[in-house]
């Protein structure tokens, strides 16, 4: 009888092994890219969070800082209290910067905040976040 | 048994399936963030708008000093003020013990990517709304 050759030649058995491997390589690889792209959306998420709050700490700074009885010292206060209760320690290095400007009978209270975004892995940088608020005090007429 | 052609096709397979999986949440926290940012910068707005609307003496005082307040607020915050409405009133009228109410809205775009900018598309609206109270002691 004649024997039919196959269409797929049999593999040496060596290079059956070396395929084995190489399945549990590449799901590995994968893992770890996709593992690598989640963290980046996770710190994205944490950098427009940041970006906002930074954003209402300074308006809240401006805001304390026109109320009656209160001066830049109070912006200061309020700024940071801002930030740290509602991102913790998630912005670092933060400094609050508060310039009055009289204009006639009105003093423009300006409040920047800037701080860096703490890093946690994928991008080693500590990422700039910052915002600028105005505020408008007009005082009373003596 | 795999083929030697298909050495590799399990990575590109997974890393398609991520980007896929990856895109619309990176989409989704864009318009998140910028619901959020709206919510705030509007709500500054309208608080803003209604303290220096309670301290104005005649109603075109009030209406310029809530456009000027308004506008400021929502620079400040990032928003273009040209997109936003601001309306207000006095309960009942412009005087000492009244209340000022103002409203700010402004249309957040849901086709955006954080950082790009916004794509044209439907808008979610976010609006703010304060209650100022003029000084019923105060000296106009």
């Amino acid at each position: 009888m004649r024997k039919r050759r196959l269409l797929v030649p049999a593999r040496p058995a060596r290079a059956q092994r070396a395929q084995d491997g190489s399945a549990l390589l590449e799901s590995i690889f994968a893992l770890l890219l996709l593992l690598m792209l989640v963290l980046g959306a996770i710190q994205v998420a944490f950098v427009l969070y940041a970006r906002n709050v930074v954003a209402a700490s300074a308006h809240e700074g401006a805001r304390a800082a026109v109320e009656l009885g209160r001066n830049a010292n109070d912006a200061r206060t309020v700024a940071s209290e801002v930030v740290r209760s509602a991102a913790g320690g998630l912005v670092e290095q933060m400094e609050v910067a508060v310039s009055v400007q009289a204009v006639g009978d009105l003093s423009i209270v300006r409040v920047r905040v800037t701080g860096r975004l703490k890093s946690f892995g994928v991008v080693p940088v500590r990422i700039p976040v910052g915002s600028v608020a105005t505020s408008v005090r007009r005082e009373a007429p003596v | 048994m795999r083929l030697s052609d298909e050495r590799g096709q399990a990575l590109i397979e997974s890393l398609l399936l991520g980007m896929l999986l990856l895109v619309p949440l990176i989409w989704a926290l864009g318009v998140l963030a910028d619901l959020h940012r709206s919510a705030l910068a509007t709500a500054a707005a309208a608080r803003e708008a209604g303290f220096e609307a309670a301290n104005a003496s005649s109603d075109a005082t009030a209406a310029a000093a809530v456009d000027a307040a308004v506008a400021r607020a929502l620079i400040d915050g990032g928003i273009d003020p040209e997109q936003a409405r601001a309306s207000w009133a006095a309960i009942p009228r412009l005087e000492r013990g009244a209340a000022v109410e103002v409203e700010v809205s402004y249309p957040v775009t849901v086709l955006q990517a954080p950082f790009l900018g916004r794509v044209t598309g439907p808008s979610i609206w976010v609006t703010s709304r304060h209650v100022a109270r003029i000084d019923p002691y105060r000296s106009l």
